[in-house]
Order: C-alpha cells, then sequence, then structure tokens
C-alpha cells in the first residue's frame, strides 16, 4: 500500500482500515522526499521528531482531524526549536523558540509537520527561483518552474510526496504555485488565519491557507488552520463555520461573475479555452453567468509594486545581525555591522524591494507614489464591493499560462511581476481566493482562480468540491491519472 | 532615479551596493518606478487612502502576562550575548 499522490481523506481511510501504520505512513514520506530530492522541495527534515510522532500515534490511537496525517511547512512559518529560513542566507542559522499560531494549531489537530519546504527568498518570488537554497523543480517537467512563493509546498503536494502543506500568499504566493503544480490552494480572507510566528513580508497583505490535493482537504485543513488569536491585532474575531458543511450544496441559480474587463487577448488561446471550458462546467452544475465589471483591475499591480515593498523595507528592518540569524564577520563598528549583515545576507531581489520600498516612503515621495497606491487600492476594492453585490463568486484564470522555463522570465523584474495579474487584487481587498486544476496545455496543468466575497471561503470551497466531483484535473499527476 | 538617489535609499535601507551591480539595480529601479507611474493617470481626488482591508482599529487587551520569560532562549540564539545582554561593537568610546 503507497500514500503516493493520496489525499488527506484516503490516507485517514488508510489508517483507520489498518492498511498502514503511522509509522510506516511516516517512512514512506521520507522514502519519496530521498527519492524525489532532485525537487529540491524541502529545506529542513523534521524526521526523528516525526517519526517519535508516528510511533506514539500507533501506540495511542488518536481520532482528531489530522492525527497522523502528514504536512509539509513552509518555511516562513516559525517551527519551536526546527530551523525556519525563509529562504534566506540571513536565517540561515536560525531556530525559533516558538511556533506560529498556524503551526501550533494544526499540530494540536494531530498533524505531523515532516519538515520545511524551500520558497522565494522572504517570499518574494513567482518562480522559486530567488531561494538561498536553490531553485524548486516542478515534477511536471524537466527544468520547469514550481511557481512562487510557497513553490517547495506546492512542488512536495504534486510530485505525491505529502497529502498537504501550509502556504502563505502575499499576491499569488499559494494559487499561481498551485495553478503551476496542478494542484488546489487556497488564500483566505485577510484577518481569517493568524499571522502570529509567520516572517512578515508585506503585513497588510500576508496570509496563510492550506495547499491540497483537492477543495475538500483545503476545507478540512482551513478548519483546523483558523482562530481568532489576540497575539495579531488584525486576527477577525468572527465566527469561524465548518467549512466542511457547504462542500456539496448545489450551484443551481448561483452566480458567477465574469470579469468584462478582463484583457483575455494577450493570453494564449489555450488559456483562454481552458477557462471557458470550466465556465460551461459550471453552467452545466446549475449555476449562473453574470458580467461584472472591475475597471481598476488593470492597477492592481502597479499598486501592488508599491504598497508591498513599502511594507517588506520596514518589516524587513528587524533583520540587523543582533538579536537573531546571521550576523557579518568582524565589523568596525555597529553601523557597519547592520550596512555587512544585511548586504550579504539578502539576495538581489529582496534588496531590490526593499530599496523601491524605501523609496516610495522617503521625504518627498510618499504622497506621490504610498499615498497614492493606497487609495487606488480602495478604488480597487470598492470595484469588488459593488460586483459582490450581484453574484456569488468570481472567476478568472489563476496564471496567464502554465509552468515556463527557469530563467525563462529573462532579467528584467517587471515580466516576473506580472506573472500575479489575476492573482494580486484579492490581496488588495482582503478577499478570500482558490485556485485548482482546470486543464492541461502540453501536459502541464493550470489553473482556475475563484474569488470569494469578504469571510465567504465556504462559498469557494463549496464551487470547487462541485467542479472537483465532476471533473479529474485534480488527479492528474506527473504520471498520469493516479486512480 | 540617478547614481545619487540610489546611494541615498541604499544608505536609508542599510544596504550596500556592489559597484558592479550598481548599474543594473539603477536601471531596475528606474524601470519599476516608471511602471508604478501609471497610478499617477488615475483621478483619486477625495478618496480615502485604505492602508488595510479591515479597516477596524486594532483591539486592545488586558495588560497581563501571558508570555514566559524567554530571556535565556532568546539570548542563546543571538549572534553574540552574555548572560544579560545582546553583544555589539562598542558605540561609545
Amino acid at each position: 500500500m503507497t500514500i503516493r499522490y493520496k489525499t488527506i481523506k484516503e490516507i485517514k481511510n488508510m489508517i483507520s482500515h489498518k492498511e498502514i501504520s503511522n509509522k510506516e505512513l511516516v517512512q514512506e514520506v521520507y522514502k519519496l522526499i530521498n527519492e524525489n530530492s532532485h525537487l529540491n522541495a524541502f529545506i529542513t527534515l523534521n524526521e526523528d521528531s516525526s517519526l517519535k510522532k508516528a510511533e506514539n500515534f500507533d501506540n495511542n490511537p488518536s481520532d482528531s482531524s489530522l492525527a497522523g496525517i502528514p504536512i509539509a511547512q513552509k518555511d516562513l512559518f516559525c517551527t519551536k526549536n526546527l530551523r525556519t529560513t525563509c529562504g534566506s542566507k540571513i536565517l540561515d542559522n536560525f531556530i525559533p523558540p516558538y511556533s506560529a499560531t498556524v503551526i501550533d494549531n494544526l499540530e494540536k489537530a494531530g498533524c505531523i509537520s515532516i519538515g520545511k519546504t524551500n520558497m522565494d527568498e522572504f517570499a518574494m518570488g513567482s518562480s522559486n527561483e530567488t531561494s538561498y537554497f536553490g531553485n524548486v523543480h516542478n515534477p511536471w517537467g524537466e527544468n520547469l518552474v514550481p511557481g512562487g512563493s510557497s513553490g517547495g509546498s506546492a512542488s512536495a503536494i504534486a510530485a505525491g510526496i505529502v497529502p498537504a502543506a501550509s502556504g502563505t500568499d502575499t499576491g499569488g504566493s499559494i494559487r499561481q504555485p498551485a495553478s503551476l503544480c496542478g494542484i488546489t490552494g487556497l488564500k483566505p480572507t485577510y484577518g481569517r488565519v493568524s499571522r502570529w510566528g509567520m516572517i512578515a513580508f508585506a503585513s497588510s497583505l500576508d496570509q496563510a491557507g492550506p495547499m491540497a490535493r483537492t477543495a475538500e482537504d483545503c476545507a478540512l485543513l482551513l478548519n483546523e488552520m483558523c482562530s481568532h488569536d489576540i497575539k495579531d491585532t488584525t486576527s477577525l474575531d468572527e465566527n469561524i463555520p465548518n467549512f466542511e458543511d457547504d462542500l456539496n450544496q448545489s450551484l443551481k441559480g448561483k452566480k458567477i461573475g465574469v470579469v468584462k474587463d478582463l484583457d483575455l487577448a494577450s493570453l494564449d488561446n489555450n488559456v483562454v479555452e481552458v477557462y471557458e471550458n470550466s465556465l460551461k462546467e459550471f453552467v452545466s452544475l446549475g449555476a449562473e453567468l453574470v458580467d461584472i465589471s472591475l475597471p481598476n483591475l488593470s492597477l492592481s499591480v502597479p499598486t501592488y509594486y508599491v504598497v508591498a515593498p513599502a511594507e517588506c523595507s520596514s518589516n524587513l528592518s528587524r533583520f540587523d545581525g543582533v538579536k537573531f540569524g546571521r550576523r557579518s564577520q568582524n565589523p568596525k563598528d555597529l553601523e557597519e555591522l547592520y550596512i555587512q549583515t544585511r548586504s550579504e545576507g539578502f539576495g538581489d531581489e529582496v534588496k531590490r524591494r526593499i530599496l523601491i520600498g524605501s523609496y516610495v516612503l522617503s521625504a518627498g515621495y510618499y504622497d506621490a507614489y504610498y499615498k497614492k497606491a493606497q487609495q487606488v487600492r480602495r478604488l480597487i476594492k470598492k470595484d469588488f464591493d459593488e460586483a459582490f453585490s450581484d453574484v456569488d463568486v468570481i472567476m478568472t484564470p489563476t496564471t496567464r499560462g502554465a509552468a515556463f522555463e527557469m530563467g525563462s522570465k529573462g532579467s528584467d523584474p517587471i515580466q516576473m511581476y506580472l506573472e500575479d495579474l489575476f492573482t494580486i487584487s484579492a490581496n488588495l481587498a482582503g478577499l478570500p481566493a482558490m485556485s485548482l486544476p482546470n486543464g492541461n496545455i502540453d501536459n502541464k496543468p493550470i489553473g482556475l482562480q475563484i474569488i470569494g466575497n469578504f469571510l465567504d471561503e465556504s462559498s469557494i470551497l463549496n464551487f470547487a468540491h462541485m467542479y472537483q466531483t465532476k471533473t479529474n484535473w485534480h488527479m492528474l499527476t506527473p504520471e498520469g491519472v493516479t486512480k | 532615479m540617478d547614481k545619487k538617489t540610489v546611494t541615498t535609499i541604499s544608505y536609508l535601507s542599510r544596504l550596500k551596493i556592489d559597484e558592479e551591480k550598481e548599474e543594473k539595480i539603477t536601471n531596475d529601479l528606474e524601470n519599476i518606478i516608471k511602471f508604478v507611474d501609471q497610478l499617477n493617470d488615475i483621478d483619486t481626488s477625495d478618496i480615502e487612502p485604505l492602508t488595510n482591508p479591515l479597516e477596524k482599529t486594532a483591539k486592545t487587551r488586558d495588560d497581563i502576562v501571558t508570555a514566559d520569560n524567554l530571556k535565556k532562549e532568546l539570548l542563546e540564539i543571538a549572534p553574540s550575548s552574555n548572560e544579560d545582554y545582546f553583544l555589539v561593537p562598542r558605540v561609545v568610546e
């Protein structure tokens, strides 16, 4: 019996029917990690502690919702006594003395944190080519990027090594790699999941969420990840529904917003065809299509590239070589300690964003850039508020195309920034959004994005689950359909 | 964006740019700023800036100690420390 390519739900069945012991399960995960080491999906493994935990479940079976389930954790979450690098040289020796709330919540539900996944440095990237620990490979093809920044998490799931992983999403970092690797990933509403213990990139945009093979598994994971956390002042004190409750609701009469301002002409024909086929599938499930307008959507990328660098330049000022992380050797004074530590510790993309942030926040430019971007951000949010008065969800392609080759975006950073054209607006507006596999182009997967109204993850999961009961794109693996 | 501006913002960011990368970074920054300059074409008079999607004021809570004292653990992971303090190069002669 193998757990390769299995979902959480399937693995839970295998455990409860004693088809596999918890220890065998975890042993197989590490075997799969070793056999797929060329993917470079993991930065740090947690083998001894995971095996102990598994043995413990064998001796004392538990009925908690994630008991014994192996989950890979993005290396952006602090994990107590387990190295946490955020994909950066500056944190390559950092062992946190505490765990992020998300990690605590998942582990309380019984999950086994198998290891820490590779990622773009400080989550700044859309191809996992900015990690200090090397590129992650997409299991769908040689030299293909997995997307980013949660590229290691997406790659490990797509390769069938783990059924699920945690991710974070500031401008598309869960959804874009989910699309490029053919898996399902959800960015919840801003404030739904605690940010405490997540290494901050852009605090008004960052949100953690689940990545898995199915919407059903994402619902199960989200149930455990969410909590009201007094340690995060932006953690929402709102009712948390059981996200599994509405998965099977009929879509009859429900309305899908189709954005008429999308410039589909700029996309690959195949992407448009895949997208339009999915809309037809939803119509056959009973949903109605409604044209909506998001007139400021095209401004989301430039808005983001003011807001995110501004917040990043403030957040990353904490990395100064004094209290934790790497420190440069033999600085002549304190000033040189700061400058050398940061210059040696950060990679080029991180430096570029810090510099942009310092520029747009500096005296004389603040109103022209930062304030202006925040005003446009409100316009973008207002567009969504109006659209959601008419529809239940909004759908777009997740990405402009399928996985691209490493190095192919050249050295122009803006080409890479435009990768997140469809995903960034949900972060600016704070809305929940998911990517799920909806097609295949030249044997490479691609995803559909479903954006929901504020706090309405349940509708997204309902649409996604109903789609997955009718289609099998989510069951495709690099080796073909497995079931 | 010129070299002088890049030098200023590098200093504000406490970053040193390698000489051989200076031209590329100046170019990149110039292009990114040009790209975001399209925001200037949008009329935003009377629009309140949106700093955070929740727009709720941060809640206060009772000021009670909830965490254990992690002094020892925190000093242990510092690059340089003694039993009470983080150590850095001498600041005052």
